[in-house]
């Protein structure tokens, strides 16, 4: 994207004022969204974002600043408003270590989209959120329905002092269904938002009408849900996105950003049993054409499949360059981040609890009362305790190890190494789910996963 | 390609092909110093600006933007919101004509200061709170300044640029005094680094929060409410503005749907907008659809006069528009105010009461749809026309459509606040609300 004599100009200029280390982030994005609410077209948008972010570290402290004026007096401009804001704050290197000799790395094409956005016109985007629509329309409650396709094509280069030199290509589509039943007794939701590094072969992996029929019967069984007890009792979690517990309650705690500062429960305990034998906890940013998955991370280094927790004992943790300049551990191409305006944070990309072996009927057998929390929606964690609340977007009472009738309003409650401590069985159904993860370096795609497991308890907030 | 060439070229395809386009180009410098423990402990320095277009094509409009601005950027954009505008079902969109509205500077030398100073504004405010034994903690210190350039074009002969900005210090801390904690946070704006005064603004902070330490539970009851500026304008800024906003009149959402000429508030309630105040930190020369500024009275000594409209609004509303068009280069046509303001009064005289100092969970509390709000606030207690003592865990709740009818007096200074947009408020005393405490 930038001239190679260019980059190298503008990370010399940078450490001229005595940083260890330059890096020049760029990006290069084309968006489109699109969204129908019944049968009309409310919202259709394009944008192209380009920018570039420049990060000096003087030890590890960090400077950044980003700007979108790529010319060369753009960014040299950057390169010395950064320096004169640090000041000479250490031994001016006027030659500058390595910085020349780039080692370029390109992106191979792994999650490469298979239809790609140009293949076909925006009529064709718009029939396939109608058929979406139609899907969700499965009974006379369904009172409105919303779609959402959202088109995400991102170029990225990263070039440091030390000759890292990585380009990336990333390619993301996602299909979004809020259905909304309404009958005398009130009005629910049913959602549906699967979301791949692939192209406009999305709505071949998830035909559009099957999405919408999904969403549309999470929301009738929602309508005749009744109000959730409230209790501590066992639960057994859905696969898929119900993994977005352990996203938040243990996922978080394993970022360097927290652990560096030994602002997280976990800190300090690698090698320690942390949870129970049947838990795998894995961060894997290679799996092929996963929403999370990137060839590169945003610091240039290869993503890869990060062990976190094997059989209950904590291995490694999610480490980005600042991390591990902090922590000594070894970097995982965790380096994330939202976009130019943001410098990279460890973060994670897709991740789950490995599956299991038990088969998924018997984790109900012998739960003589409890709650089958079959999908999963938004809640909090605060990482200094690991305090958490999660809402059930779909919820069942479990009664003699039969799936009984549905309930809505439920929480769950609880501290995650607490609660994976108590998951007693593990499934082998393993499935993905696609969200949005917001943090110190902004807003990320993450696939959250599991297959279903058993929680011998857990607190459920409920009405009733 | 500079932003003036990127409209021009944009302005010049888009006639080529037929198309009726506007052109809104952006670009924003933002330079922030965060001091912490008495050192500079992050730098930030951005600048970012794009190009917004919308089209009209049969009736139907449709939006693009991008950041980069070479010919092929420009290119797609142009089909991007072409094929956006045909997909789209409402028709009667239209731009609205104009003239050279000229270039203005409303910000001149102001930001031009050597970056060291701005440094030390940011740890001397540090360092003078540390100095007072009661600040426990300073959680945040930042001095802040923000650049920006507008220039906007259009097919219909809108022509016009200006350039505006702010300088900020701003600081969270924590006092103490026994047992007793309060958090609060100051701020000070100006259009000048040389407004600013890290020691005033310091002062300030241990006044505003100072005065909060022992506050003691308020028992639950009715009781006359004198709101300070800050936390009347963060009111009015949110529950105000989303009822006069002409959009949310159309979509059915404002409770002062058809009620202009009626009475709507206390007869010595005068609510302004006047983008066109020498010194206001939101003024600007037009609005971004090209309409050329000027004062708007919405409500004038209690009588609503009118919404705040863009050309879109005040067209299905068949009104006069009020030039309250907003747009970042990123979205779509809005509305939003310039300086917002009550009118001062003859000063407010305290008897007994409650001084609401600050209001807190707005965006959860204040339900502007049915005007409903039951909010956390900090506050002081008003005995025998004096201050007696502070007070606190209290909630204070009511309608703001029935507040406004009940406003008894209007302080006689004006103060502005940046927190929910530009707006100023004098101190504002309330006939009676309901708070909830021990």
């Amino acid at each position: 994207m930038l001239d190679e004599a260019l980059v190298g100009d503008v990370l010399r200029r940078a450490r001229q004022g005595g940083a260890d280390f330059a890096e020049l982030y760029v990006e290069r994005w084309r968006r489109r969204a699109l969204r129908v609410l019944s049968g009309e077209v409310k919202e259709a948008t394009s944008g192209l974002e380009y920018g570039a972010g420049l990060r000096l570290f003087y030890g590890t402290e960090v400077v950044y600043a980003y700007t979108n004026d790529l010319s060369p007096q753009g960014l040299l401009e950057v390169a010395e408003t950064l320096v004169q804001l640090k000041g000479q704050a250490g031994q001016v290197d006027a030659l500058g270590r390595g910085g020349l000799d780039f080692r370029k790395a390109v992106a191979q094409g792994l999650h490469a989209p298979q239809v790609p956005f140009t293949a076909k016109d925006k009529r064709y985007r718009l029939e396939r959120l109608r058929e979406a629509e139609a899907g969700a329309s499965v009974g006379p409650q369904i009172k409105q329905v919303q779609t959402n396709l959202m088109e995400w094509e991102q170029e990225v280069l990263v070039a440091t002092s030390e000759g890292t030199w990585a380009e990336d290509r990333r390619v993301r589509t996602r299909l979004y269904v809020t259905a909304i039943a309404q009958d005398e007794n009130g009005m629910q939701t049913g959602v549906m938002g699967p979301g791949l590094s692939v192209g406009l072969e999305l709505f071949d992996r998830y035909p559009p009408a099957e999405v919408g029929r999904r969403a549309g019967l999470q929301a009738l069984t929602n309508l005749r849900a009744k109000p959730a007890p409230a209790g501590t009792m066992p639960v057994v979690i859905g696969n898929g996105f119900g993994g977005v517990i352990f996203h938040e309650a243990l996922g978080h705690l394993l970022e360097t950003t927290s652990v560096a500062k030994k602002a997280s429960v976990l800190s300090d305990k690698l090698g320690e049993k942390v949870a129970s034998d049947c838990v795998t906890y894995i961060d894997d940013g290679t799996t092929p054409h996963g929403w999370g998955s990137q060839e590169f991370d945003d610091e240039g280094r290869p993503t890869e499949r990060t062990v976190l927790i094997e059989n209950g004992v904590l291995k490694s943790y999610m480490v980005d360059r600042l991390g591990s300049l902090l922590t000594g551990y070894r970097p995982t191409g965790s380096g994330r981040r939202q976009d130019y305006t943001f410098a990279p944070t460890s973060r994670m990309r897709n991740t789950f609890i490995a599956p299991g072996t038990t088969p998924k009927e018997k984790l109900f057998e012998g739960i003589e009362y409890g709650l089958y929390a079959a999908d999963m929606g938004g809640g909090q964690v605060r990482p200094g305790s690991g305090e958490y609340n999660f809402a059930v977007k779909e919820g069942y009472i479990i009664r003699r190890g039969r799936i009984e009738e549905p309930v809505r309003g439920a929480m769950l409650v609880g501290k995650g190494p607490e609660s994976i401590q108590k998951i007693v069985a593990v499934s082998d159904d393993l499935e993905m789910g696609p969200g949005m993860c917001g943090s110190l370096s902004g807003s990320l795609p993450v696939e959250v996963g599991q297959p279903h497991l058993l929680i011998s308890e857990i607190v459920v907030g409920g009405q009733a | 390609m500079t932003f003036e060439e990127a409209r021009d070229y944009l302005l010049q395809k888009a006639r080529a092909l037929g198309l009726e386009a506007e052109v809104l180009a952006t670009h924003t410098r933002e330079l922030t110093i965060q001091a912490h423990g008495g050192k500079v402990e992050e730098i930030t320095q951005a600048a970012q600006g794009g190009v917004g277009v919308r089209v009209v094509v049969e009736g139907k409009t449709g939006y693009a933007y991008t950041e980069e601005r070479t010919p092929a950027a420009l290119d797609w954009v142009l089909q991007e919101a072409h094929e956006n505008a045909l997909l789209q079902s409402e028709t009667g969109g239209f731009l609205p004509a104009g003239g050279t509205l000229g270039q203005h500077d409303l910000l001149g030398e102001g930001l031009s200061a050597p970056l060291e100073q701005k440094r030390q504004a940011a740890l001397s405010l540090e360092a003078s709170l540390r100095a007072d034994p009661r600040v426990r903690q300073v959680q945040m210190t930042r001095y802040s300044e923000n650049e920006t350039q507008a220039t906007l074009g259009s097919t219909q002969g809108v022509s016009g640029a200006f350039r505006n900005g702010y300088a900020l210090l701003l600081t969270s801390a924590v006092m103490g005094e026994g047992s007793s904690l309060k958090q609060g946070y100051e701020f000070d704006l100006a259009k000048e680094f040389h407004a600013l005064e890290p020691g005033r603004t310091a002062q300030q902070f241990l006044h505003h929060t100072g005065r909060l330490l022992g506050a003691r539970p308020l028992k639950t009851g009715r009781y006359k409410a004198y709101f300070e500026p800050k936390a009347f304008a963060q009111l009015l800024g949110m529950m105000g503005w989303f009822l006069l906003s002409a959009k949310n009149v159309l979509e059915g959402k404002s409770l002062l749907a058809g009620r202009v000429g009626q009475k709507i508030a206390s007869e010595i309630f005068t609510l302004v907008d006047d983008p066109t105040l020498p010194d206001g930190l939101a003024s600007r020369p037009f609005d971004a659809e090209g309409t050329a500024a000027r004062r708007t009275v919405f409500i004038e000594k209690g009588i609503l006069r009118t919404f705040a409209h863009n050309s879109e609004t005040a067209r299905k509303m068949g009104v006069e528009n009020t030039g309250h068009a907003a747009r970042s280069y990123k979205g779509v046509l809005g509305i939003a105010p310039s300086n917002l303001f009550v009118e001062p009064g003859a000063g407010v005289q305290m008897d007994s009461g409650i001084v609401v100092t600050d209001l807190m969970g707005l965006h959860a509390g204040a339900n502007p749809i049915s005007g409903e709000f039951s909010l956390q606030a900090l506050g002081l207690k008003v005995e025998g026309g004096e201050v007696a003592y502070p007070v606190e865990n209290f909630t204070v709740a009511g309608n703001f459509l029935e507040l406004l009818t009940r406003i008894t007096a209007l302080g006689s200074e004006l103060e502005w606040n940046p927190m929910m947009g530009i707006v100023g408020s004098p101190m504002v005393e309330v006939a009676e609300l309901s708070f909830a405490g021990a």
